[in-house]
């Protein structure tokens, strides 16, 4: 009897305790690797830093105020923006459509699948030589093409828009199958029940891929489209390798292309303005915070838009009646929709 | 995606939980999919083989020819540019100067890449980039695993507070953490040593996030309270029902960890400049009268072979994982 | 579904074995107590790995732990993250003569090399080098490796087209032998546009750098204060450049790409400032756009304006090495003479001591590359008289970030000179604390 209780204290034990213990490594890593990271750089924000020279003046906020009113800072809020929208909408979309194709029963799955992952192990040498010889302004080969057809080159570095353009095409060229790999992996785990009932009722291949494939996949959407936004409001790598001549982090000859995180490297390892430098890491971090959140309740507004209707639709007919049990005390289902209040 | 799992339940050793599986009462109307796939009218045998199963219903059909010629377009786009580091590693650097980008490897990789065994420790690095990526990898799939499962599927008071708190901190620009990181490595002493690489990235935010929404749908909450009536505790059910479902996702994420891991450069550099990884040790090829390129590409395509076994690998349990999970018994 | 995750585990584990068998065996290598190891990190062309061989030979018990960080710039965040960290750098660093400046800023961060016998063989190096290497407390906090004496390379070919004279000597003369001005080259700029159309030089960013360097006082005094702003001297030249730059002399291209090298072959312009590291940028750009040694390219022992120094570096030794005798004597050995002319073999890096010029100039072997031209002699000769100008913290950035905007508007056509000048002064205000 008594030993029951003892099982049954241990296994209450377990169900309390386990739940911590599985996210324990994630937050104890933080802890000790990324905490101190951040109050580092919180507290050099508030000081006059030299980069080199070090700690100097208590100026309280100065430094946020300064890089508020600082023009450049706005041009690379503008840049990072315009880049993100001209990269994260087409991407997204290309590696859905990818996904999908790569869902089909295509022959030679994995030779396809792992092929979109390529541009992830290019060496940045060779993209930065690949994509000057594609966007050059006076030899590049999408110029010559457009010169052959009679029409007028394009000043992919000078001009913001085709900068950004011609960034946005090397982020998108290098992020998409990372992506569309992602969406595969939830779409291959949708039960090929629900594309049968679907199939059953007549709907075809597009139908049943907006209409279950698609809500299905809620939760990882919401993952791509957010770490999409994350990693494309930090901008960094591409725009760097886009133009070599501006040796000094400017982002173009009159900064049409610095991104924010290009900013924040030209203040702290070329103007050693490490107090502000830390200031604009704060004030991106609140950015992305925001946008995430805005992006989160348009996504969370469109996907439970779209999926509470068709996907059980198909499934109304075969639903049998259940019992309905009040026993939540070991699991809920949710979905990041329901459950995570960002 | 309860097939999926419950069949992965059944192929793991626990033939009680798959019992119980099928006794399981059903619950919670919202969860769409339903469990018991052999009620289903229509629903053949789970062991049938896939190909005559689907037959009729034409949703495994093979595609046509539009479908190849997205994926020609796709390839093209993806993989030339990794071609032409070849062919040029492969040539001279005269090659970049032609009007049209060279198409055919011309014969010079192995010289170049004799140049490249001759000019940087090859074989140590390699090893130092194996060692980190590995540690790495491994790490991050586990705990990512666990953690993800805790979020998607165990109730516990903070979740989602915590969730939010793990997603936020992907939001930090990490251009400067550089910096005070590098003080606490020095502080323990670890500069050098590939603990500095590996410590880091042991865990990430991404993969925590990846594998919780990944989980969240994919295991149906029946399983695992069958699992727990049946009298399994916390981590047996972890072991026979999360990690079946969560295999291919943890695929992915190892493809991409060990990816991530094997390119970085900057931080290597910082923390391990005397024993360099595979990446900061090519920076050696820069270092001769005038960058030749043709050495350069070659060094990158040398160190990107491991990498091409990796995708083999991992394509293939990503596949086969799916495949078992989804259709099999 | 077992056998793949089977299949994974053991290569992953072997993978991860082998790496280990592999580490272990090579870190015992230096367990020995008595053995020294000096890390030494440079970055770029250097051209030191037979040299540390040599070294170690010659000095049992010392191991020279080498990094080479693949360019300047990244070689410049390693340094400046690991000051900025307070620990972590190599016994030995190599500092672009770029960002020496920012270095001098915190000059008491590395060992005043007179504690190990610096002032003993200061003579080898040209006085400017060692006085760029000398802080404001007269420490010397760097033995010169390198320098980067500018000449001029011209492409003959496109000269001949233009009626000029192509010959090494004749085209010396024409640009005035060693009064060679600015004035006249842009003068031999406009007879070249006139006859042929094409662009003179390949944009006015490095025109630029090569006739502030020239100056005794470039953006700061020899005092160390700014001096941009209400700078006649150093604004008459920017008009001067600005004014040519209009007139078509400038090809506007973009500098460390000119088109994947392509400008440099097919005539796009006909001059390109040279310092002696330059060549072989200039070698790999022609053959990376398609050209060889018969696309025209030759060498000038002219410069406009006389002699001038562009680049260069510096090893130095900070405070936080441990082995700092050890590391200083490694930093002066490689630095000798001797080494740097077998470095100048290597990497094309033209040394900062005199006996080692002088040897090049005695024994000058012709570079087929660019028309047989005698380069290290030509070279040798560049380097006389180059003045030392004081280089302040924020000289780079000077240079590229506020300046280099400001002749892109002119190359661009944007801008007229005086309006160039008035971006460049507001964007010195925005971005250099004064």
């Amino acid at each position: 009897m008594s030993s029951l209780t003892q099982r049954q204290r241990m296994s209450r034990l377990d169900v309390k305790i386990s739940p911590y213990l599985y996210i324990a490594p994630f937050f104890i890593l933080f802890a000790l690797v990324g905490l101190f990271p951040l109050l580092y750089t919180f507290v050099v924000s508030l000081f006059d830093w030299h980069l080199l020279k070090g700690q100097g003046d208590f100026v309280g906020l100065a430094n946020f105020t300064a890089i508020l009113e600082d023009r450049f800072f706005w041009n690379s809020i503008f840049n990072t923006f315009s880049i993100f929208l001209l990269s994260a909408i087409p991407q997204l979309i290309a590696a859905l459509v990818i996904a999908a194709v790569l869902d089909a029963n295509i022959r030679a799955k994995t030779f396809w699948r792992m092929a979109v992952l390529l541009p992830y192990v290019v060496t940045p040498v060779a993209v930065s030589i690949i994509f000057s010889n594609l966007f050059g302004d006076d030899y590049g080969l999408i110029n010559n093409l457009l010169q052959n057809f009679g029409l007028d080159p394009v000043a992919w570095h000078r001009d913001t828009f085709a900068s950004h353009f011609a960034i946005a095409t090397m982020v998108n060229w290098r992020w998409t199958g990372y992506n569309a790999l992602i969406l595969l992996a939830a779409m291959q785990a949708v039960p090929r029940e629900l594309h049968e009932s679907a199939a059953i009722d007549g709907a075809g291949a597009v139908r049943r891929f907006m209409s279950i494939t698609i809500p299905s996949i809620r939760p990882t959407m919401i993952f791509v489209i957010i770490t999409a936004t994350i990693g494309g409001l930090q901008i960094f790598a591409e725009p760097r390798l886009f133009d070599p001549a501006t040796a000094g982090g400017v982002g173009g000859s009159h900064r049409q292309f610095q991104t924010t995180v290009l900013y924040l490297w030209e203040m702290a390892f070329f103007r050693q303005n490490f107090g502000e430098a830390a200031a604009i890491a704060w004030l991106l971090f609140l950015i992305i915070v925001v946008i995430g959140f805005i992006n989160f309740m348009l996504t969370r507004r469109i996907a439970t838009g779209e999926s509470a209707g068709p996907r059980r639709m198909f499934l109304r007919r075969r639903r049998r009646p259940r019992e309905k049990q009040a026993d939540k005390t070991l699991t809920t289902p949710g979905t990041i929709a329901e459950d995570v209040k960002l | 995606m309860s097939i999926r799992s419950a069949q992965s339940i059944r192929s793991a050793q626990s033939i009680r939980s798959a019992q119980s599986i099928r006794t399981a009462p059903e619950q919670h109307e919202d969860v769409a999919a339903p469990v018991n796939a052999p009620h289903e009218p229509y629903a053949p045998e789970t062991t049938t083989p896939r190909r005559r199963r689907r037959g009729g219903l034409g949703i495994d059909r093979r595609p046509g020819w539009f479908v190849y010629a997205i994926l020609g377009v796709v390839l093209f786009g993806s993989a030339y540019p990794f071609w032409w580091s070849f062919v040029i590693g492969s040539r001279d650097n005269q090659a970049l100067g032609s009007a049209w980008p060279p198409l055919i490897p011309g014969g010079n990789f192995w010289s170049n890449a004799a140049q490249v065994f001759d000019a940087i420790p090859f074989w140590q690095a390699l090893a130092n980039s194996l060692i980190v990526s590995s540690v790495i990898t491994i790490s991050v799939v586990t705990f990512a695993t666990l953690a993800g499962y805790a979020f998607a599927k165990l109730r516990f008071r903070g979740r989602n507070g915590l969730m939010v708190a793990v997603i936020a901190t992907m939001a930090i620009p990490t251009q400067l953490g550089i910096i005070p990181l590098f003080i606490l490595m020095r502080q323990w002493g670890w500069t050098g040593e590939l603990g500095a690489v590996i410590v880091p990235t042991l865990v990430t935010a991404f993969g925590v996030f990846f594998m919780r929404q990944y989980l969240v749908d994919v295991i149906p909450d029946e399983l695992i309270e069958a699992a727990r009536v049946d009298g399994a505790n916390m981590i047996t059910t972890f072991l026979n029902v999360g990690l079946p479902a969560a295999r291919p996702a943890m695929a992915i994420l190892g493809l991409f960890t060990f990816m991530t891991a094997w390119t970085d450069y900057l931080w290597p550099m910082l923390v391990l400049p005397n024993n360099p990884t595979l990446q900061v040790a090519l920076g050696q090829l820069q270092s001769g009268y005038y960058v030749d390129f043709s050495i350069v590409l070659t060094g990158a395509i040398l160190s990107t072979l491991p990498l091409l076994v990796l995708f083999l690998i991992a394509g293939k349990q990503l596949i086969s994982g799916i495949m078992q999970g989804a259709v099999k018994g | 579904m077992k056998i793949s995750r089977g299949t994974t585990a053991a290569v992953v584990a072997g993978a991860a074995a082998f790496a280990l068998i592999a580490t272990g065996c090579s870190s015992e290598a230096g367990a020995d107590g008595e053995d020294i190891e000096l890390t030494i990190t440079t970055f770029g062309t250097f051209g030191y790995d037979d040299l540390y061989a040599q070294y170690e030979e010659e000095n049992p018990g010392i191991t020279i732990n080498a990094t080479n960080i693949d360019t300047g710039g990244n070689a410049r965040t390693d340094a400046f993250t690991k000051l900025a960290a307070g620990s972590g750098l190599s016994d030995i660093v190599a500092v672009e003569e770029g960002w020496l400046g920012a270095i001098q800023e915190v000059s008491d961060q590395f060992v005043d090399l007179r504690d190990f016998g610096a002032d003993d063989i200061k003579d080898r190096w040209v006085d400017w080098k060692l006085a760029q290497a000398t802080d404001a407390d007269g420490r010397i906090i760097g033995y010169g490796t390198d320098i980067g004496p500018t000449g001029l390379c011209y492409n003959g070919q496109l000269f001949e087209a233009a009626g000029m004279p192509s010959d090494r000597e004749a085209v010396a003369e024409l640009f005035g032998g060693d009064d060679a001005t600015w004035e006249r080259y842009f003068e031999l700029g406009k007879q070249y546009y006139d006859a042929t159309g094409k662009a003179w030089f390949d944009h006015s960013g490095f025109v630029w750098n090569s006739i502030v360097n020239q100056l005794d006082e470039g953006y700061y005094t020899a005092d160390g204060e700014l001096n941009v702003e209400g700078n006649a001297e150093l604004k008459e030249a920017f008009l001067e450049l600005s004014e040519a730059a209009q007139y078509g002399l400038s090809a506007d291209q973009a500098a460390w790409d000119w088109g994947g090298g392509k400008a440099f072959v097919d005539g796009t312009f006909a001059t390109f400032v040279c310092p002696g590291w330059m060549l072989g940028v200039v070698q790999g750009q022609v053959e990376a756009g398609g050209g060889d040694a018969s696309t025209g390219w030759d060498f000038a022992d002219v410069f406009p304006g006389g002699a001038g120094n562009w680049g260069g570096a510096f090893l130095t030794v900070p405070t936080t090495s441990d082995h700092q005798e050890e590391a200083a004597k490694l930093a002066a050995w490689l630095t000798a003479p001797e080494q740097q002319v077998a470095q100048f073999e290597a990497a094309g890096t033209f040394p900062s001591t005199l006996e080692a010029q002088e040897e090049l100039a005695a024994n000058p072997e012709p570079n087929e590359f660019f028309n047989d031209a005698p380069v290290g002699s030509i070279l040798a000769s560049r380097a006389e008289g180059v003045v030392a100008q004081f280089k302040g913290p924020d000289d780079s950035l000077i240079q590229e970030n506020v300046f280099g905007p400001a002749l892109r508007s002119i190359d661009e056509g944007t801008k007229n000179g005086e309006e160039a000048w008035d971006e460049a002064i507001s964007l010195l205000n925005e971005l250099v604390e004064q």
